[in-house]
């Protein structure tokens, strides 16, 4: 009897170890050993036959037989699920290298970006965005500005006209008037005022009949230009990076005075470039034009310039965008191509 | 403007180099565009005497010429030039040159004969403003002119020009005098001008010749002539034609080129007349009357506008002043006796005529700024002394001058304290001084110290109280000592309250050149500009205000940023357009769009109105994209359209801001596992419900809409209430086809104040249900023309009081129902939010739901 279930755990062995290589293999061995007719049954039947003293010692033989094939079952079982797992996720393998599923993707024109970028400083530094009719008129366009007719400055701003009077703005300078005229007098202001400007030029890498300006204006008591110098040194370092430095050139503006151009250094070459191609070697590149509000300009629009003082700049945004994506043809901005709006 | 560093140096000591000079001068507020120095390229070039010349043996047009360069041998060289004579100084360009137009000079045979380097034209040498004979041939220089010498240097060609691109205000900077003036303050150095002396002719008096009148004082305020007799015309000297040349001015004859040259140094344009056409022997500066003909230098005929100012002899105009002399009286080598004109003209009005003729010269730029009136003398005697200089005439005694209203002087009061407080400057006072004088302001000190009474009220009383007291203590034997004491008391009181500011008012007299001071603001200008804007601090103003955006425009960034998030690429277009686009987009004739506002003088004929909708702009860009391959384009816009009051435009236009947006092309970008279908009406209106679900725009219906542009078939609009929140819509075929595009475009456009007053201000967010849904479909088969809208709307009425929603599923035409038949299936969701609902309920509400629809719409239940 002993013996007979020695070959038998060495068979049951033998054919999981050697003979199964699935679960259902597998699953005959165990019907086949533990089954309900299997091996096992049939010797549990024979064991009846053994005399009453044997029958506790090779009952024990038998179950210890029966747990360890079952024991080397379930192992197995354990050990081919894993494998027949392994293999299924080896037939699932996938090319991971081909590409995502494309999202159409919006995207916001460059010239919205740069402007928000300038509103979002100035508006941090007590600003308000001010907006004014891109359709004006020549009073505050021109005469409210210190511009009346026949001024040679007026040369600067070749202009659409759509009657004498009415024109399409040069500037969103217009827009320092009317908001100071819409303000009780001598209130302080703090304004940015973006938008379209029109000048009649030709069309070219560097000229456009339509452009965005912004303008920018703070009057207060005792404003002085050393704080216009502080502001756009500021804003130009926020907006170009810290290490910006800008530079003050007197100038002449009809409605500053003092008036300035001002550069800020080429963030290109840092001035160390002969041959760049940005700054021209020259080490700075001129951004905006700025200065003192002219006491005409405050007194014909309610302000007294005995009392306060202001400052007001204005910048081309395509300028500043120009810069700080290394665009060279300003056409790019208004022909759209989409090839061109999917890069920012 | 330009002129050579050579002619400032005539009256200033100039010891840096011409870069330098340019960027003081720049950052002064004087701004040097260029520095040009014409002089490059011409290291080999030299002076040669022509001292053989005879032909070439192979050539009807060659000679060969035995060059004296200064060396020990003669060079021979062969030239084709038809001016050359023996005995001609002319400039040699040796072996070894590399001229500025980029030619190279070797050794060589022209024709078998040897020749060793070239003889140069002005073009050769890069000279662009040239005597006329030399600029095809041989560039002759004075006999006179030694031999060997480098050629740069005889012809002015080692200087170096400096380009001026000077601001409106600075009239008087578009002189010699001007610039030495600012280059000496900016140097430090002390100009020095030249005496100018003229040797009269005490036989003949001036005023005995001509008469001069001024007619229109308003337009010319000061008129100055002298007469010169015995006038010989020939080219001026070799010194001043060099002069002119620098200045960019070409030399004609003694005559013109001296009341050029005086011109450029003084800053006064001048005009010369031959007397002998003057008829009446009177010059009369008056205003031209209206279809008057003028005559001028250009031999064209103008016909006065009748606003213009004209110079006129007895019968007729002489000129347009100060733009353009008359044919007439032209100086020509007839001329024997001249009158010669430095007057003052109105700014505007030279300005208005310049630009009605389409004339700029040198001498109408110049009376556009403003000249300085009080100069005309000088820049007569000055022209009358440099014609004697070189032998040209006589010069009648006395100067007849008109000048109606002479110009006063402009007296500006300031303190150091106002332009530092304007400034944001701590400059002393005396340096503020020290500058303004350096300019040429004189200052008064004024007659006393003023001080400002109110800051001062309490020390003066304080003062007065304690000194009084002390003198009162003096009188009654107090020890002078103790007197003392107590005044350096109350004077260490004094100054512990703090001492006034007392601030000088000072008074400075502008100087008569300088047209654009007239202001304390324009004298903090001048010192800081001369201070230096570098030295100027960096300070940040004080206070705080709060900084913000209106509504509006963040209604408009969320417009924007919810686009883009959507796919949409935002872009920027202009805003003018054409009858013919308003014909491509078949704008009714008789539409409000078609009433666009014209512009007087736009940059072309194709686009000279300015849009009245937005739509036409963002379909030109995917016109343009379309042109260029870009086939799947989804793009949109936020401008302004504009309305027209009324036409002819009398007030501004209303500006009206606008939204539009077209998509084309595919669904899904084009990829491997892509859907490659192409877009259709109802991505852009799932689009536009997405934009007003992000803007809280709720409770709107969509309608079969119309719209000129679009298919008549395929064109919603949205609407809440009676505003019009959107159309949406193809683009109707014949205008994707005139616009060039062979694919359906779909396209939106809205209004956003409108979208704004329809967005719901206030969102407050719904309780997540409690309980679960019960849903039920629905599938009907109804006749083609019901509207799923429509039938959705009924379904909402008709569901009960438990109907939570209806989702449209699926839409089916084809074989397998009759083909007048479309088939509709809903997904209907009913749920409560008190307690679970049972089937009956859903089932009784979705039997009531079926008759209704079957009674509307005639629909049959799809088994």
């Amino acid at each position: 009897m002993e013996n007979k279930v020695k070959s038998l755990i060495e068979a049951a062995e033998n054919a999981i170890n050697s003979a199964v290589t699935n679960l259902k293999e597998l699953d005959d061995v165990r019907v086949k050993f533990l089954g309900k007719k299997g091996e096992f049954t049939t010797l549990v039947k024979i064991m009846g036959e053994l005399a009453a003293e044997e029958k506790p010692r090779i009952g024990k033989i038998i179950n210890d037989a029966r747990t360890q094939i079952k024991n080397l079952i379930d192992d197995k079982k354990a050990a081919l699920k894993a494998q027949e797992l392994q293999n299924k996720l080896a037939s699932e393998k996938i090319d991971v290298t081909l590409p995502g599923r494309k999202i159409y993707r919006g995207h916001l024109h460059p010239l919205t970006l740069t402007l928000n970028r300038v509103k979002e400083i100035f508006i941090h530094m007590g600003y308000t965005v001010e907006e004014g009719p891109e359709v004006e008129t020549d009073y505050f366009n021109f005469e409210a500005l210190n511009l009346p007719k026949d001024h040679p400055a007026r040369d600067m701003q070749d202009s659409f006209y759509i009657t004498e009077e009415i024109l399409m703005r040069t500037q969103t300078s217009p827009v320092q008037a009317r908001t100071m005229q819409k303000n009780n007098a001598n209130a302080p202001i703090r304004m940015i005022a973006p938008g379209r400007v029109y000048r009649r030029d030709d069309y070219d890498a560097s000229h456009s009949p339509m452009f965005t300006q912004i303008e920018g204006l703070v009057i207060d008591e005792g404003i002085t230009f050393a704080d216009l110098k502080g502001t756009l040194d500021f804003f130009c370092k926020k907006i170009f990076g810290e290490t910006a430095q800008i530079r003050l050139r007197p100038s002449f503006f009809p409605f500053t005075e003092p008036s300035t151009e001002v550069d800020v250094s080429c963030m290109m070459c840092h001035g160390k470039d002969e041959h760049c191609k940005v700054c021209h070697g020259s080490g700075w590149l001129e951004i905006l034009g700025a200065g003192e509000v002219h006491p005409d300009v405050l007194a014909m629009s309610g302000y007294d310039p005995s009392k306060v003082s202001g400052f007001a700049f204005g910048m081309g945004i395509e300028r500043i965008a120009m810069l700080t994506y290394g665009i060279d043809d300003l056409r790019l901005f208004f022909e759209n191509d989409v090839r061109f709006l999917n890069q920012f | 403007m330009q002129v050579s560093i050579s002619w400032l140096k005539d009256y200033l000591n100039i010891d840096c180099a011409a870069d330098e000079l340019a960027e003081k001068f720049t950052m002064a507020g004087i701004p040097v565009e260029n520095v040009v120095r014409a002089g490059e390229g011409l290291e080999k070039v030299v002076t040669g005497k022509i001292v053989e010349l005879t032909k070439h043996p192979d050539s009807d047009h060659l000679l060969v010429c035995q060059m004296d360069v200064g060396e020990k041998d003669l060079i021979q060289i062969v030239t084709g030039a038809p001016n050359v004579e023996v005995g001609q100084v002319v400039p040699v360009a040796l072996v070894g040159a590399h001229l500025p137009n980029g030619q190279k000079i070797s050794k060589g045979k022209l024709r078998g004969v040897v020749s060793n380097g070239m003889l140069c034209s002005s073009d050769e040498l890069k000279i662009e403003v040239a005597p006329e004979d030399y600029v095809n041939g041989i560039y002759i220089l004075p006999d006179d002119t030694p031999v060997g010498v480098p050629a740069a240097k005889v012809l002015g060609l080692d200087d170096a020009i400096l380009e001026f691109e000077l601001t409106a205000n600075r009239g008087d900077c578009f002189s010699v005098y001007g610039l030495v003036r600012e280059a000496a303050v900016l140097l430090n150095e002390t100009p020095k001008f030249p005496a100018i002396e003229v040797n009269e002719d005490a036989d003949q008096n001036a005023a005995d010749l001509i008469e001069i009148k001024i007619d229109a004082p308003d337009l010319c305020q000061r008129f100055s002539s002298r007469v010169l007799t015995d006038v010989k015309l020939f080219p001026s000297p070799d010194w001043m034609q060099k002069r002119l040349e620098g200045a960019g001015i070409r030399a004609i004859n003694n005559v013109v080129d001296v009341t050029n040259f005086v011109m450029v140094e003084l800053g006064q344009p001048m005009h010369a007349y031959d007397y002998d056409e003057v008829v009446g022997k009177v010059l009369n500066a008056r205003r031209a009357v209206a279809g008057e003909q003028l005559h001028t230098l250009d031999d064209s005929n103008r016909l006065a506008k009748g606003d213009e100012l004209v110079i006129a002899d007895a019968e007729k105009a002489a000129g347009l002043a100060g733009v353009m002399g008359g044919l007439e009286t032209e100086i020509t080598e007839k001329t024997k006796t001249v009158v010669l004109e430095a007057a003052a003209f109105n700014p505007a009005s030279i300005r208005r005529t310049s630009r009605a003729v389409g004339l700029h010269s040198e001498a109408s730029g110049r009376f556009e700024r403003g000249t300085n009136e009080n100069n005309t003398i000088a820049a007569l005697n000055r022209a009358a002394q440099l014609l004697q200089e070189m032998g040209a005439c006589k010069v009648c005694s006395g100067i007849v001058d008109v000048y109606p209203a002479p110009k006063s002087q402009v007296k500006v009061q300031f303190t150091a304290e106002q332009i530092n407080k304007r400034l944001g400057t701590d400059i002393s006072e005396e340096d503020i001084l020290k500058i303004l004088k350096s300019l040429g302001f004189e200052i008064n000190d004024a007659d006393a110290a003023q001080v400002e009474p109110d800051s001062v009220i309490d020390k003066i009383s304080f003062a007065a109280k304690h000194l009084g007291k002390a003198a009162k203590e003096l009188s009654q034997n107090a020890s002078v000592d103790d007197f003392v004491k107590n005044i350096g008391s109350t004077v260490g009181e004094l100054m512990k309250r703090g001492v006034p500011a007392i601030s000088t008012t000072y008074e400075a007299i502008v100087p008569d050149w300088r047209n654009d001071v007239r202001l304390m603001d324009d004298l903090s200008e001048e010192v800081a500009r001369i201070y230096g804007y570098d030295k100027i601090p960096a300070t940040l103003p004080k206070g705080q205000l709060q900084g913000r955006q209106s509504d509006f425009q963040n209604f408009v960034d969320k417009i924007k940023f919810t686009l883009t998030g959507l796919g949409m690429d935002e872009i920027t277009s202009f805003v003018f357009t054409s009858e013919e686009m308003f014909d491509k987009l078949q704008i009714p004739k008789d539409s409000e769009l078609r009433r666009a506002v014209p512009i007087m003088n736009p940059l072309t004929d194709e686009a000279p109105l300015l849009r009245t909708n937005l739509l036409c702009s963002v379909l030109e860009n995917a016109a343009r994209n379309f042109s260029r391959k870009n086939e799947d384009i989804r793009l949109f816009e936020v401008a302004p359209v504009f309305f027209p009051k009324g036409l002819p435009v009398t007030e501004l236009p209303d500006e009206v801001q606008k939204l539009a947006g077209i998509l084309m092309g595919r669904r899904e970008p084009k990829g491997w596992s892509q859907n490659s279908a192409d877009i259709d009406f109802y991505d852009v209106k799932g689009i536009v419900e997405e934009l007003f679900a992000e803007l809280s725009i709720e409770r709107y219906t969509v309608e079969v809409g119309e719209h000129y542009a679009m298919h008549p078939g395929k064109t919603a609009v949205f609407k809440k209430g009676r505003e019009i929140l959107a159309t949406v819509g193809e683009i109707h075929p014949s205008v994707t086809e005139s616009l060039g595009i062979n694919k359906k475009i779909y396209a939106f456009e809205c209004d956003i104040a409108t979208l704004m007053k329809c967005a719901a201000k206030k969102f407050s967010f719904e309780i997540l249900p409690k309980y679960p849904a019960i849903t039920r479909d629905l599938a009907i088969l109804v006749d083609n023309d019901v509207e799923a809208g429509e039938v959705e709307k009924v379904i909402a009425k008709s569901a009960g009081k438990f109907f939570n929603e209806v989702t449209l599923f699926d839409v089916y035409k084809g074989d397998r129902i009759s083909a007048d038949k479309k088939s509709l299936a809903f997904t209907i969701k009913f749920q409560s939010n008190e307690r679970t609902l049972k089937d009956e309920e859903a089932d009784t509400a979705f039997k009531n739901i079926l008759s209704t629809i079957e009674k509307t719409f005639a629909a049959e239940l799809r088994s």
